[in-house]
């Protein structure tokens, strides 16, 4: 007996490497041996995954008196069970198909002010599985799950999430191991990675699910020039740049790497290095020292508004803090790394300049310290 | 095909007069399929008319994998009166063998034919299908047996070996080392898996299904030895070429306890779901020791019983009374972050050469734990130390051996937590231990 058409379709896209479909389907048993074709032809189907549940009747036609005979080269199988009389029964069949994937897409429009976005997360799904799907309801592992069909070869994208006024905060990033200390002899200006900053909580109208991994696009809105020469506020939008969104499980934060910001100037500099405590072994060779260092970070915001700057700084081994001009924004993340996160007010620049000085002390530092730990 | 042919020969003329005769097929066959091995031994039953004095039996096996070393053959009926002279392996004639037999009775008697063929396996697999809060699980397993042994095995009686057997020569290299050996010269090699058309079989198959028993194929499963006995009730038939899969148990909640594990140095940073269960009676198991095989893992998610696959792995051999632990791959929604928070190069000690001899290094971790999923989950942490040292902690946490120590964290659907230890290293000459 070949099987009739589906009754129901469900795709289940919740785990990340396989696409799981259970299809039901209503049969009409004969009393005595029956058997079922299932056969596939230009799919994808992991045959080692194919079951077979009866849905109707579980109680009368035994786990146990199911068997599949797979024929030879042939994308097919056969069930095989005993009904102890005639009657129709809904089946349900499982199996992992490859060639059906989803991806998450987020597109986001900043307000003028860079302070909020409204946000829009996107199922895409692409079909490539051989298989045309029919009204199936599709389930991403949250929400409340999709009813579409989707063809093979056809990508489907789907709204499945939008938020408005989701709270977001921009910031500029210098690190000290990947930047330039001194910008006056580069040749261009340094431009600093610009971040968006969200948090995947209930305050910022999220917090319901790990947001996955995906590219998310940001625009910005603009205002547009109507034809009578007057602007209109909001009325538009520009790209402003694109990231991929890692994996955000809740309460925690997601920063978008979007672009580039080049008004603001961090010159850092090494203004004491000096050994200390040195100690000397019989041959009068140095084997050990500490080593007080300041550091002196001038920062210059050109904006016309305030920016937030993360200063982020490596220092390995075994060091004390001695001294720091801005122990409040001061956070230690690890071992060997901290953070200076700053507010800097508009236009502080030349003589308005931030200015921020650490000292510290590096101790029992010997020659053969490893580079990094 | 394996056929028996009867040459009835009369003695002591000279000139013998040789009566041909092809026999029915096989009365019984029975399937005894290793899973260690390629190895399978088919028992068969036919019935011959013997005539009294010298009996020439000529066994013939094209484009089969028998090993030609293995084949047996035994009165079953007359024994005493039946008595095998000496076996022939013709020159010149491929895959052909001949029993000279001397008979004392004249009539029909019941012979076995025992021989070991390659080319049919068996493997199993089961499906784990968890319940919702994963606590529990319903575990079924089955048995898939694969023919490409070249030979249609009808009404078959099955039998699978769980066990590890020993063979010295493969029975493949036997069977093809036998077949070039005696192919006649000019000849080709036949081919050994040459699938009849599928249509015929299925065909077949079909017949046998239609005379098949209706009550279902119980596995059977009996202890001997080092062995596991599973006797498939009933007759199949598992044409060349095709596969069957039966079912062999099936329990139902199964206690699991499901735990995400990290560990460096094994998984990286990734968290790694796994199942643990015991094979015992009072998990619902027990009966048997479970052979070696795939296992596909789902959880059910909706009322309606639908699935959300959560992964497959491989799962060795478990006696009767061991815990297992199935590895189901990664999590992404369960976090577990170390970061190390100080590190401190103290207790500086100096040879009398005012050279470095000793120092201490202490390090504080901190742990960030986060649990993204609607279910309560156990946490199996393990870090591995080096060297004289030792921990302080206020976590609860348990030694595994010298250098491995465990933290178990408990965590509740959505809930996030932080735990930290101070590891001190000590070195040279401030070594304690």
């Amino acid at each position: 007996m070949a099987l009739p058409e589906r009754a129901r379709v469900v795709v289940a896209l919740t785990h990340p490497d396989a696409t799981l479909v259970e299809e039901e389907r209503v049969v009409t048993l004969q009393k005595g041996v029956n058997h079922v074709d299932f056969s596939w032809r230009g799919v994808n189907i992991d045959p080692s995954t194919i079951q077979l549940q009866l849905l109707t009747h579980p109680d009368q036609i035994g786990f146990k008196s199911i068997t599949t005979s797979y024929p030879p080269n042939e994308n097919a199988l056969v069930w095989e069970f005993s009904s102890p009389q005639a009657f129709e029964e809904r089946v349900r069949i499982s199996y992992i198909l490859s060639g059906l994937t989803r991806e998450v897409v987020y597109k986001a429009v900043a307000d003028p002010d860079e302070k909020a976005m409204a946000l829009r997360d996107y199922l895409r799904l692409r079909n490539n599985s051989g298989e045309d799907l029919a009204e199936a309801e599709i389930n991403i592992g949250y929400g409340s799950g999709f009813k579409k069909s989707i063809a093979h070869e056809e990508t489907l994208e789907m709204l499945s999430e939008r938020v408005e006024g989701l709270p977001i905060k921009k910031t500029l990033n210098w690190d000290a191991a990947t930047q330039p200390w001194q910008p006056e002899y580069e040749k261009n200006t340094i431009g600093l990675p610009l971040y968006y900053v969200l948090k995947n909580d209930k305050a910022s109208k999220l917090g319901t699910h790990t947001l996955l991994r995906g590219k998310a696009r940001i625009f910005i809105k603009t205002k547009e020039v109507a034809d009578s020469g007057e602007a209109k506020a909001g009325d538009g939008v520009t790209f402003i740049g694109e990231d991929w969104a890692t994996l955000t499980p809740i309460d925690r934060e997601m920063k978008l790497f979007i672009g580039q910001s080049r008004d603001v100037k961090v010159t850092q500099l090494k203004v004491k290095s000096d050994r200390d405590n040195i100690r000397r072994n019989t041959g009068n060779a140095i084997v050990m020292w500490d080593l007080e260092e300041i550091y002196k970070v001038e920062i210059e915001n050109f904006k016309k508004q305030a920016v937030n700057l993360t200063l982020v700084e490596h220092m390995p081994g075994y060091w004390k803090m001695i001294e720091n001009s801005h122990s409040k924004e001061f956070k230690k993340k690890d071992a060997f790394t901290f953070e200076y996160n700053l507010l800097l007010p508009p236009e502080t620049n030349g003589t308005n300049k931030t200015v921020v000085t650490f000292n510290l002390n590096r101790l029992n530092v010997q020659d053969n310290d490893p580079s990094s730990f | 095909m394996a056929v028996v042919a009867l040459l009835g020969v009369s003695l002591p003329t000279a000139h013998a007069r040789i009566n041909v005769t092809t026999l029915p097929g096989r009365d019984t066959v029975q399937l005894t399929v290793y899973n260690s091995a390629d190895l399978t031994m088919v028992k068969e039953t036919r019935t011959l008319v013997l005539r009294k004095g010298l009996n020439r039996l000529e066994f013939s096996w094209a484009n089969t994998l028998i090993d030609p070393t293995s084949v047996e053959f035994r009165a079953l009926t007359h024994a005493d009166e039946v008595d095998v002279l000496d076996v022939s392996f013709p020159p010149r004639v491929a895959e052909t063998l001949e029993w000279r037999v001397h008979s004392e009775f004249a009539g029909e008697a019941q012979v076995e034919i025992r021989y070991f063929t390659s080319g049919i396996s068996w493997a199993a697999d089961y499906v784990a299908e968890s319940a919702r809060a994963e606590k529990a699980m319903a575990l079924s397993g089955w048995v898939r047996v694969n023919n490409h042994s070249g030979e249609d095995y009808e009404d078959a009686q099955v039998r699978l070996v769980v066990g590890v057997v020993r063979l010295v020569e493969e029975i493949a290299k036997l069977a093809n080392e036998e077949r070039l050996k005696r192919a006649p010269a000019g000849a080709a090699a036949p081919v050994p898996m040459a699938a009849p058309a599928a249509s015929r079989v299925r065909r077949a198959l079909d017949e046998a299904l239609a005379e098949a028993e209706t009550r279902p194929h119980e596995i059977v499963k009996e202890e001997m030895s080092e062995y596991f006995l599973y006797t498939v009730e009933g007759r199949d038939t598992i044409p060349n070429g095709w596969s069957k899969r039966m079912p062999s148990f099936q329990a139902t909640e199964v206690p699991v306890t499901s735990y995400y594990k990290f560990e460096k140095e094994r998984w990286g940073d990734a968290v790694l779901r796994h199942y643990r269960f015991t094979n015992s009676v009072p998990s619902r198991l027990g009966q048997e020791p479970l052979p070696d095989g795939a296992v596909k893992a789902f959880r059910v998610a909706s009322e309606d019983g639908l699935y959300q696959y959560v992964g497959a792995t491989q799962v060795k051999y478990i006696p009767i009374k061991e815990t297992v632990e199935l590895e189901l791959g990664n999590d992404p929604e369960v976090m577990i972050k170390p970061v190390l928070m100080d590190w401190q190069k103290m207790d500086i000690k100096f040879d009398q050469n005012g050279n470095v001899s000793g120092w201490t290094i202490k390090e504080t971790w901190q742990f960030e734990v986060q649990n993204s999923k609607e279910i309560e989950v156990v946490l199996d942490i393990r870090r591995n130390f080096k060297g004289d040292w030792s921990l302080a902690t206020e976590a609860a946490h348990e030694k595994v051996d010298a250098n491995k120590v465990k933290f178990i964290v408990p965590l509740k659907p959505r809930e996030k937590q932080t735990f930290a230890y101070e590891l001190t290293t000590r070195n040279g000459v401030n070594v304690t231990r």
